[in-house]
């Protein structure tokens, strides 16, 4: 199977600090792929550099085989990436249906019954203001705002943050769904465990470089991983 | 009955009050989306005056196609100031930086230095006294309606004001720059996220908001008969007063705020001597300052 998105060797400084060091990523088409580590190790940076927020001082991301580290956001957008980034950043003073339309940029509403069926609690509120929703729907919303262009890869970055346990599988079922949609998805994920069961490649980030990486199962069952973020005793694989 | 000398203060007051609008549309939209504030908005105003008067001695067309070159003026001087004095101080596209406080500085001044720049080229160029205007192309001709008497020009600049905020709230509501517009003014971050090209908006608001504040400057050079390099001064600080009335970013509220601007100075010079008219401005600005640091229709209007 062909790779779809390919990042090699990125590196990331802002100011002095060097945020990300050597990142090598790639996710198969139709594949998941999760980006793992604690809080501040540089995981939504790497988001940011593919979606174009902030641009990479060394290495390439590579869109079926285009290199588009140097593009502009709109530009990556065009290309079919699209991300629901961390703190959702939705247009919280417009409907849910202006931030769909929104999202969907030239195509209107041509994805909006696709979404809404993936997200049947976005229905109901469509003339709602998105603000005025609870975060757990917000986090619907921006997830299928980022599906209402059909992307080719959808980037997610910590899509469970402040959900119930309860969507925390929502979601993790989605992302299945999506897959089986034909999408790629790049997840970032402090839920580890969630995220490890439905991944099928995992790379664990920490300081800004890649420390392990792997199969999901393999990293599922690696005594490193379970130590620092699975509470210390190995889980059974789903 | 109300007193004929009122309603004719007010007939006068609307037509203030809606080019204040016209103004304050211009400051608001590109508050809106960058949280600055244009300190040459005063001088593009200035530029639609003398552009339709340049117009007028050369070839004489008609008032519509005065307007219309006013526009133009306007949007290319929203164009280049967009440009020259806010573009190059956006070089990071990340949540922190684009819509920054150190920016907000920068461009506080590179504005103000755009508007200083533009007034003394004109007045280099034109000589700080009035310009004389054709007579024909006046607008202050008078129309007696019972016992009171406006001119034409105040219905004019209604009818205009009134085209000009439906087109707005048309293009804002209904068409895809418009929802890029008030996406970026929402969260500039999430837009770029959701593929806008957020420079081209940002150019395109001060494009529309420019148009409107020149257009505001012919209609008011042709109602007085007075053209000259610094009559933007004093429109530009009624406009932010209604702005900051408004809320800052809300059209509706700043549209609403700069009529009851218009209407009240008209109406102050009843009781007070006219030159003292401006002080109308500057209290309204202190007393939302104190009691509506938010605007007068609070937090949760619907900006843009
Ligand atoms: N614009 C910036 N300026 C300065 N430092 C930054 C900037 N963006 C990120 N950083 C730094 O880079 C590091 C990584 O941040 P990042 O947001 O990528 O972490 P993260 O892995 O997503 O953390 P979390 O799990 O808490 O979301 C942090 O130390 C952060 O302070
Ligand atoms: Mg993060």
């Amino acid at each position: 199977m062909s790779n779809i998105l390919e990042i090699k060797n990125l590196s990331l400084k802002i100011g002095i600090q060097d945020i990300l060091h050597d990142i090598s990523v790639t996710v198969p088409e139709q594949g998941i792929v999760s980006v793992l580590g604690a809080n501040g190790v540089g995981k939504t940076s790497l988001m940011r550099c593919i979606s174009g927020i902030y641009h990479a001082t060394g290495g390439e991301i590579l869109l079926q085989g285009e290199d588009i580290s140097k593009l502009k956001s709109h530009e990556i957008v065009e290309r079919g990436i699209m991300q629901a980034p961390e703190g959702r950043q939705i247009f919280s003073n417009m409907t849910v249906l202006e931030n769909l339309v929104i999202g969907a940029g030239p195509l209107g509403r041509q994805e909006l019954d696709h979404v809404l069926a993936l997200f049947p609690r976005l229905e109901e509120r469509l003339k709602q203001q998105a603000g005025s929703m609870s975060g757990g729907e917000q986090q619907m919303l921006c997830i299928g705002r980022a599906l209402m262009r059909k992307p080719k890869v959808l980037l997610l970055d910590e899509p469970s943050l402040g959900l119930a346990p309860r969507l925390v599988g929502f979601i993790c079922e989605l992302v299945s769904k999506i897959r089986a949609e034909g999408y790629a998805v790049l997840l970032v994920e402090q839920n580890v465990k969630a995220a490890l069961r439905i991944s099928d490649t995992a790379s664990v980030i920490e300081h800004g470089k890649i420390v392990i990486e792997g199969d999901a199962s393999a990293l599922a069952n690696d005594p490193r991983v379970a130590e620092a973020y699975l509470g210390g005793h190995v889980h059974e694989t789903a | 009955m109300l007193d004929p000398y009122i309603l004719q203060q007010l007939a006068i007051g609307l037509s203030l009050g809606m080019i204040y609008a016209l103004m304050a549309i211009g400051f608001t939209l590109i508050f809106g989306v960058l949280n600055v504030v244009n300190f040459a908005h005063g001088e593009v105003y200035t530029i639609g005056a003398f552009a339709g008067l340049m117009a007028i001695s050369a070839f004489g067309p008609p008032l519509l196609v005065v307007l219309f070159i006013a526009l133009a003026a306007g949007a290319l001087a929203g164009f280049g100031l967009e440009r020259l004095a806010f573009r190059p101080f956006r070089r990071f596209s990340d949540e922190a930086s684009l819509k920054s406080r150190a920016m907000r500085e920068a461009t506080l001044m590179s504005s103000l230095a755009m508007s200083i720049i533009a007034r003394e080229a004109m007045e280099m160029i034109f000589g700080s006294q009035f310009q004389t205007v054709d007579l024909a192309y006046l607008i202050n001709k008078p129309i007696h309606i019972g016992p009171i008497t406006i001119v034409n020009g105040d219905l004019i600049i209604l009818g205009v004001t009134l085209v000009m905020l439906g087109g707005l709230q048309w293009l804002l509501k209904k068409s895809p720059i418009g929802l890029s517009i008030r996406a970026v003014s929402n969260n500039a971050l999430g837009a770029k996220y959701c593929g806008i090209n957020t420079d081209r908006t940002i150019i395109i608001t001060f494009v529309i908001g420019s148009a409107m504040g020149a257009l505001a400057g012919i209609l008011v050079g042709l109602y007085y008969g007075a053209i000259f390099p610094s009559m933007g001064f004093t429109p530009g600080i009624k406009a932010f007063v209604a702005m900051v009335m408004g809320g800052l970013s809300s059209v509706p509220g700043a549209v609403i705020s700069a009529i009851i601007l218009g209407l009240s100075e008209s109406l102050s010079t009843s009781f007070m001597p006219s030159v003292w008219s401006d002080m109308v401005a500057y209290a309204f600005l202190l007393l939302t300052l104190i009691f509506f640091p938010q605007g007068l229709f609070g937090a949760r209007r619907e900006r843009v």
